[in-house]
């Protein structure tokens, strides 16, 4: 399992600290989802992943040791909003870009062809790439990345545009990669696909980590709450120490409640006053979760 | 671990010694040259343009080779209009055998003026007040005035010495001009001045042509990203070297194909005695067009870097195309001191030189020195060239100025 990560890596546009000493690790064989409002620095971060913007300062580190230009060839990289060359074949780009990362021709085709035929663009191997739907084209793009066996592979916002099947089937391949131990980080808007689909989890905001860890690491993290289900109206709830109402509706609240001694005397206070049908945690999803971390 | 300075892994795209990208630059030449030729437009126009050199040439070659009969009318068998017909006819075939005359006898002037009017005699030669009269329906055509005008005079100077006791020829004794050319492969001017305003063309649809070529394709790589999955995997050195090479090949091949209709269609025409000098000058043309283009590239290069969407090109390139079209307005109408000095300054002498080379006034090493000092543009070029397209090409959003693109650490 070879672990891709970055150490304390700062990049500034002139007095602009775009990312400010960033620090996460993608493990091998997992999915880590890379997420954050527009700007936070993700794009700026995975370029200077790649090697494709020049580094302020920190590290980027591959297996445990400095990163290599060697060791990005052989990474697969999709940057933001792309594209192909919209006058040349599918068939023949791919086979293009797999040779200049040093892949033999012959090698390189037969693998393209096997992409497209599973991706169902077989028969469309030598249409001008102009000539694909969207989609299609988005699919040419992950195959261009995922040629040659990549040993890791960062993708920037690769769900984007993509039906749900389409994500569906893109994951399939992807969980082929993480299969054989590569690092997967991919960016992305859609937190519900990141919170289905990622072992690992790192939010930026601001040029700066303000979560990092497995979806069940950030919950816990995450401000717990309990709800009361009471058989009368339970505004009186405002009314106990250490007790701050997130909601009450009719007899449910939501609370958020200081420490065990609260919920103690907040579950014998509910009983004297009548029935109790329910006093449950609430475990934050993970859009809470990034609501409360980037607000 | 922090490092307030980049540690080498970690800087942008650089070169190592060697990691198999070595022959990356030929793949992507390659690329450059398959996807211009199957380019419909490139190859469509192309073919045009053969098409155009072709039709010229036949053009020029039938025009030379035409051979305009008139008929001149003579009333009567008056002999000395007779006379100077014939002499007129035989000054024709002497001079270049593109007029001939024929004459036509007609019974008296009514005669005449009905043939001028049907158009069975071009003009009409007959005795006026105190000399001579050619007559048309229109004003009669110049090379025949003059012609029947030289001869006419002739005539009646003959007759005139005749009467004064004298002779035609001993008249004339020692006054007779004829013309020689001490090399007959020197061009005359007509020809210098055409093949030079060709050789600047070839330039001018060569460069910015093929120059336009490489900024689209560099701009296109930009704007979809390419370039950054092209950077991870090869060294932006070898795609700039990539890109100058396979347009470079395209452009001087284009060229030579150019020049070759060309020299076959000088060939087959009247001024096939000049091909010798015209194919000299040619070579020294190509010679010097492969070397300047090889600047040019690099910087059309650039203007594709600079620009981030293909619609800044018209704006970034704007610099490389005043410059083309510079060369080629001053090239091929620029004569003596002036052309002299053009055909020393880069990229002016890819066109001065050949251009020069062609009228003779050049010694051997004068094209020598001048492709030294292009060839040394050519590698400042390329250098400055390389910095500011890998400081540009990965800046986003917005054109990119020299200046930024020169300053810029990647």
């Amino acid at each position: 399992m070879t672990m891709l990560e970055v150490h304390d890596l700062t990049r500034t546009f002139g007095d602009r600290r775009a990312v400010d000493g960033v620090s996460f690790q993608a493990p091998g064989g997992m999915l880590t989802g890379f997420v954050g409002s527009n700007g936070a620095g993700k794009t700026t971060t995975m370029r200077m992943m790649m090697g494709v913007l020049s580094i302020t300062s920190g590290e980027v580190r591959f297996g445990g040791a400095p990163v290599t230009r060697a060791d990005r060839r052989s990474f697969g990289y999709m940057p933001e909003e792309r594209g192909l060359y919209p006058k040349q074949p599918a068939i023949d780009q791919l086979v293009y870009l797999a040779r200049l990362r040093g892949i033999p021709a012959a090698t390189a085709r037969t693998e393209a062809m096997e992409h497209l035929d599973r991706l169902g663009l077989a028969e469309r191997a030598k249409d001008h790439v102009e000539k694909l739907s969207l989609g299609n084209q988005q699919r040419v793009q992950i195959t261009a990345a995922l040629m040659g066996r990549p040993r890791a592979l960062i993708l920037d916002e690769p769900f984007s545009g993509l039906d749900p099947a389409a994500v569906d089937g893109m994951v399939d391949l992807l969980r082929e990669h993480t299969a054989r131990g590569v690092p997967v980080l991919f960016s992305s808007h859609q937190l519900d696909l990141v919170e289905r689909l990622c072992e690992r989890l790192v939010i930026l905001r601001a040029g700066n980590v303000v979560a990092d860890g497995t979806p069940t690491e950030l919950q816990q993290a995450g401000t717990v709450r309990h709800r009361l289900v009471l058989d009368s109206d339970a505004g009186w709830v405002r009314g106990v120490p250490g007790v701050h109402a997130v909601d009450v509706d009719g007899p449910t609240a939501l609370v958020e409640l200081a420490d065990d001694a609260t919920t103690q005397r907040l579950l014998a206070t509910a009983m004297e006053r009548g029935q109790v049908h329910e006093l449950s945690p609430v475990r934050p999803s993970l859009a809470q979760i990034y609501r409360e971390v980037t607000a | 671990m922090t490092t307030l300075t980049q540690s080498p892994s970690n800087a942008p795209v650089q070169d190592p010694p060697d990691d198999g990208t070595r022959g990356a630059w030929l793949l992507v030449a390659q690329r450059e040259i398959v996807t211009r030729v199957m380019n419909k437009a490139f190859v469509i126009g192309l073919l045009v343009s053969l098409v155009v050199i072709g039709l010229l040439a036949a053009f020029f070659t039938w025009q030379s080779s035409r051979v305009d009969t008139y008929t001149v009318a003579v009333a009567g068998t008056d002999a000395t209009a007779v006379g100077s017909v014939t002499g007129a006819a035989e000054l024709a075939e002497a001079e270049n055998g593109s007029t001939e005359l024929e004459l036509l006898e007609v019974a008296d002037d009514d005669a005449a003026r009905a043939a001028l009017s049907t158009g069975d005699a071009d003009v009409w030669l007959h005795p006026g007040d105190g000399g001579w009269v050619l007559a048309g329906e229109g004003q009669p055509d110049g090379t025949v005035s003059r012609l029947v005008g030289t001869a006419v005079e002739q005539q009646v100077l003959a007759a005139n010495a005749e009467a004064a006791g004298t002779s035609m020829d001993a008249l004339s004794e020692g006054a007779a001009l004829t013309t020689e050319a001490l090399d007959p492969q020197a061009m005359g001017e007509d020809t210098v001045f055409f093949a030079t305003f060709a050789l600047s063309f070839l330039f001018f649809a060569g460069a910015i042509g093929s120059g336009m070529m490489i900024a689209s394709s560099v701009v296109e790589e930009k704007q979809s990203r390419l370039v950054e999955i092209i950077a991870t995997a090869v060294p932006l050195r070898q795609l700039l070297a990539g890109k100058i090479l396979g347009s470079s090949v395209i452009a001087v091949g284009q060229n030579l194909l150019f020049a070759a209709v060309g020299l076959v269609a000088v060939a087959a025409s009247p001024i096939s005695i000049a091909l010798p000098a015209l194919s000299t000058s040619l070579i020294w043309f190509v010679v010097f067009f492969t070397v300047g283009f090889l600047a040019l590239a690099a910087l059309y290069a650039v203007a594709g870097a600079l620009a981030s969407r293909s619609e800044d090109l018209q704006y970034t390139s704007t610099p490389m195309t005043m410059l083309v079209m510079g060369v080629y307005f001053l090239t091929f109408s620029a004569s003596g001191t002036f052309q002299t000095v053009l055909s020393y300054i880069p990229v002016a002498n890819v066109v001065a030189m050949p251009a020069r080379v062609l009228s003779g006034e050049t010694t051997w090493w004068e094209p020598v020195v001048s492709l030294l000092i292009l060839g040394a543009f050519a590698v400042l070029a390329l250098l400055v060239s390389e910095r500011a397209f890998r400081g540009a090409l990965m800046q986003t959003g917005g054109r990119v100025s020299w200046k930024q693109a020169l300053r810029a650490e990647a």
